[in-house]
């Protein structure tokens, strides 16, 4: 398979090392993963996203089909709001996260994870027919970065026509950036205020805005320290806001009520993919759950698949695990036996040959009243 | 000599899995080339064989993390660890800075190094066999 290549190409190869990330060559870190998740929680950062999966949803019967094909309820979305939400397989079991905007009373914009871009296009078309709407796949005439930190909307607002003040979290809207069209959410995948920002019919080959809105950003953020950040620090900001990455932490064989995202399954609409499991295992109650984890002594930071005991007996594994660039210190996402899913309880992890004492946390991991959006200024 | 941004001291030798050896007198310092710890970026945590394990060449003798991925490695020498590098239980981050002085993983006293030696290259061959790994 042709490895893929987006916008900033040129960009990305003369500053960043590169990794190839669900079939696209992408920038792994630019200075350092380091150095950039803390510029993101201490500054801004901008990353380059244009690799997910983006698709219009358009029909009188549009909101009627999304509210069947995924879990959360659309018809609560004014025009301009978004929402985090999972579509389900009819076992419960999570074909994938994203957010979903709706732009127009009958006009919808979903964006999803890179890996799962034909599966999840495929299975809304297939779902499609039902209703009559229509599903386009725009990922290729757009390009998409995220703006992160406590200090994106300034940096950002110095190329966006629209005032940024008016768009809260979760919100979006129109705005030319850089004297292109463009399109900004109030959401992300750090934990940070920030947005999502797309800038419209700019294929691949024709990189002329894409390049023109980026280098804007990078500018007008040179005040406030903006640093283009890659893959790197985009898992490892994410993996500390509790946020879930698909693959590891939520696949098909997990559920939302055992990944905690609960709040995104609405039961009460009429009928919707893999609701019937779901209220199926919602009655009988979910045997495992996630959590997080932070290493409670020194050394080496714990990896997917390690499996973690508790008093001699395996109760789960690490789905992922990093060195926290701002704890300092090892920490996971896992699932365990809910009976242990207990904050403040101490795990052990086995880290290769050793048994290392963690403890559960809830998330966010770090102080909510220090970092992310919800910090005190 | 370098290759590109990679220093590579004449008087040391390497292995293919990027470790170096300095000679000294019966003992031999080892660590992590230049290359490797800047593919690795940002070392978070060093872990080495206790002092007193025998190793033998190209046998794992330890771990180096970055912040995203764990590496193995591999002993370019055989003989008996004698001193690890406490420092670095602290300071992981001098792999990245110093990878030929203060970021030296261990101290090994030598068993046969005559016979390790013809699987170790020179500055010179290290340098080509880089070549051929960025081409």
């Amino acid at each position: 398979m042709v490895v893929r290549r987006t916008h900033l190409y040129d960009f990305h190869r003369q500053h960043a090392k590169m990794v190839e990330f669900a079939g696209f060559d992408m920038p792994l870190w630019f200075k350092g993963i380091i150095p950039e998740h803390m510029a993101v929680r201490s500054r801004v950062g901008i990353f380059d996203i244009t690799h997910m999966g983006r698709v219009l949803i358009t029909g009188a019967k549009s909101e009627a089909f999304l509210n069947y094909v995924i879990t959360n309820d659309v018809s609560v979305l004014a025009p301009l709001s978004a929402q985090y939400s999972v579509m389900c397989n009819e076992n419960g079991g999570i074909k994938d996260d994203f957010i979903v905007s709706r732009l127009e009373p009958e006009k919808f914009l979903m964006v999803y994870n890179a890996a799962n871009r034909e599966k999840d296009f495929e299975w809304l078309v297939q779902n499609a027919g039902a209703f009559g709407v229509k599903v386009e796949d725009v990922s290729d005439s757009v390009a998409m970065f995220a703006v992160q930190g406590p200090s994106a909307q300034r940096a950002l607002q110095k190329v966006a026509d629209s005032d940024l003040g008016k768009v809260e979290r979760f919100k979006c809207g129109f705005t030319k950036l850089a004297g292109c069209e463009g399109f900004v959410s109030r959401t992300g995948y750090t934990g940070e205020d920030g947005f999502e920002v797309f800038v419209w019919d700019t294929p691949v080959d024709k990189p002329d805005k894409a390049v023109k809105v980026w280098n804007a950003i990078l500018d007008a953020g040179k005040e406030f320290g903006v640093e283009p950040c890659g893959l790197g620090a985009r898992d490892t900001l994410r993996l500390e806001a509790g946020m879930c990455l698909y693959g590891n932490d939520i696949d098909e064989t997990i559920t939302p009520l055992e990944a905690g995202l609960g709040f995104v399954v609405k039961f009460k609409k009429a009928s919707f993919i893999g609701k019937a499991a779901l209220e199926k295992l919602k009655a009988e109650g979910i045997k495992k759950k996630r959590v997080g984890l932070r290493m409670l002594e020194k050394g080496p930071s714990p990896r997917p698949k390690q499996e973690v005991w508790k008093d001699s007996v395996r109760i789960g594994y690490v789905s992922s695990g990093t060195f926290s660039p701002l704890l300092q210190c090892g920490v996971a996402q896992a699932y365990v036996g809910v009976e242990h899913a207990v904050e403040g309880a101490t795990v052990i992890v086995k880290v290769r040959d050793k048994a290392l004492k963690a403890e559960v946390c809830k998330f966010p991991l770090y102080d909510p009243a220090k970092y992310g959006y919800m910090r005190q200024k | 000599m370098r290759f590109k941004d990679y220093e590579i001291p004449d008087e040391l030798f390497y292995s293919k899995e990027h470790e170096w050896v300095r000679l000294e007198g019966k003992e031999a310092v080892v660590g992590i080339t230049d290359y490797a710890q800047k593919q690795l970026h940002e070392v978070v945590y060093v872990e080495v064989r206790k002092e007193g394990s025998v190793v033998k060449q190209f046998e794992n003798m330890g771990t180096v993390e970055s912040v995203k991925s764990v590496s193995d490695v591999f002993s370019p020498v055989t003989g008996k660890i004698v001193k690890v590098n406490s420092e670095l239980a602290d300071s992981p981050e001098l792999v990245n800075q110093e990878p030929y002085g203060k970021g030296w993983l261990a101290r090994v006293n030598l068993a046969g190094f005559d016979k390790d030696r013809e699987k170790l290259f020179t500055a010179g061959q290290y340098a080509d066999y880089l070549k051929t790994m960025e081409e």
